[in-house]
């Protein structure tokens, strides 16, 4: 089944992030609980853990991509 | 934006910090950690822990380092007192850390509604400790005393940064001040832990580091901590630099070494990041 991996909103009045760097390259198997992605905030660099197990289908943006919150970034082909 | 080194990378899962966010929002509670866009919520949350910001989330000070809302706070919520024991039992934490919004509008700066928490807490999760993390309570004494009457386990009270940087960073506030809350809390009840912490990064030099160190030892404090300063936005206080994990770990041992009885220095290292840690470690006082 095709998931999609959403940017999350690591705060309130976050409208966008960065995704600054992919962690899995497609076609690599993902556990729920790896990190999946980075996203640069004003604070820190986020990875972002995946929060089901599969196999990572698609990468929607690229490194350096500007992506609102909510919007998939990735489809993940879970079992 | 300046690149961020290595050791400010921290993980985070959308599903693990849901119920800890969701348990806050049902109860209308508010955590420092969320208004403060604190780097180690994704942590703390998935570890079922979270720093309580009584008072409401809006500050009457413009503090130009801190990332909480400034503006013209509500009354004290009478149900938060409870609210908060209630989620610290449905959180099962046997140290509650509580921080407030700085309430310059109210006439005891908010430090009836400390007490009503630290009582509430006791009734509803006996053998939990407390943590008071107060603002300076504009210095007044009578104020001070409620907190204190409430006997927390703990009194934390920020100092934020070497005495050269005072006014540039922070609104209001004063290093005499501060220092002498921790100085007025530790005479008047010797048997309550004082801590307090500051971030480096701001521009400060390592001299002026051990002055503050040396200052803040004189009022007796027991526990410190340091951490690096994070620029909340572009519109903030400028960041100066990153200090590495090898400046923290010698701030430390120099902190050590002045006679701090515990320690936590580290880039992500935050007032109350694993505060439960100071407290094992110095448990023997009270």
């Amino acid at each position: 089944m095709e998931k999609q991996v959403t940017m999350p909103k690591l705060r309130p009045e976050m409208e966008r992030g960065v995704l600054c760097a992919w962690l899995k390259e497609e076609g690599e198997t993902v556990t729920a609980g790896e990190p999946l992605f980075e996203i640069e905030t004003d604070k820190v660099v986020n990875q972002i853990e995946a929060t089901e197990s599969g196999v990572l289908k698609k990468q929607l943006y690229e490194e350096g991509d500007t992506v609102s919150v909510e919007t998939p970034v990735a489809v993940l082909e879970t079992k | 934006m300046e690149k961020k080194p290595e050791w400010l990378k921290v993980r985070f899962n959308q599903d693990a910090v849901n119920e800890v966010a969701e348990l806050m929002r049902d109860l209308k509670l508010n955590t420092v950690c969320k208004e403060a866009n604190c780097p180690n919520l994704g942590e703390c949350y998935r570890q079922h822990t979270a720093t309580f910001m009584i008072l409401g989330s809006v500050c009457t000070r413009n503090c130009r380092f801190c990332n909480v809302t400034t503006g013209h706070p509500l009354p004290p919520d009478p149900d938060e007192p409870m609210n908060v024991a209630l989620a610290a039992k449905k959180l099962g934490l046997r140290h509650v850390v509580l921080t407030c919004s700085t309430r310059d509008d109210l006439p005891d700066g908010g430090a009836e509604q400390f007490a009503k928490t630290v009582r509430a807490i006791r009734e509803q999760c006996p053998g939990t400790t407390v943590e008071t993390l107060i603002s300076d309570l504009q210095g007044d004494t009578a104020a001070l005393d409620v907190v204190i009457a409430a006997h927390p386990e703990v009194l934390n009270h920020n100092v934020e940064t070497v005495k050269e940087l005072q006014k540039a960073v922070r609104s209001k506030a004063t290093y005499e001040r501060s220092l002498s809350v921790l100085r007025y809390c530790k005479q008047k009840d010797p048997t309550i832990l004082t801590k307090t912490g500051f971030m480096v990064g701001l521009g400060e030099t390592e001299e002026q580091i051990s002055v503050l160190m040396d200052d803040i030892l004189a009022t007796g404090c027991d526990i410190l901590t340091i951490g690096q300063y994070l620029q909340p936005t572009a519109k903030h206080y400028p960041l100066a630099r990153y200090a590495t994990p090898e400046d923290f770990a010698r701030y430390k041992q120099m902190a050590l070494a002045k006679g701090f009885r515990h320690v936590a220095s580290a880039p992500l290292a935050r007032s109350s990041y694993k505060a439960w840690e100071a407290l094992e470690e110095t448990h023997d006082l009270y």
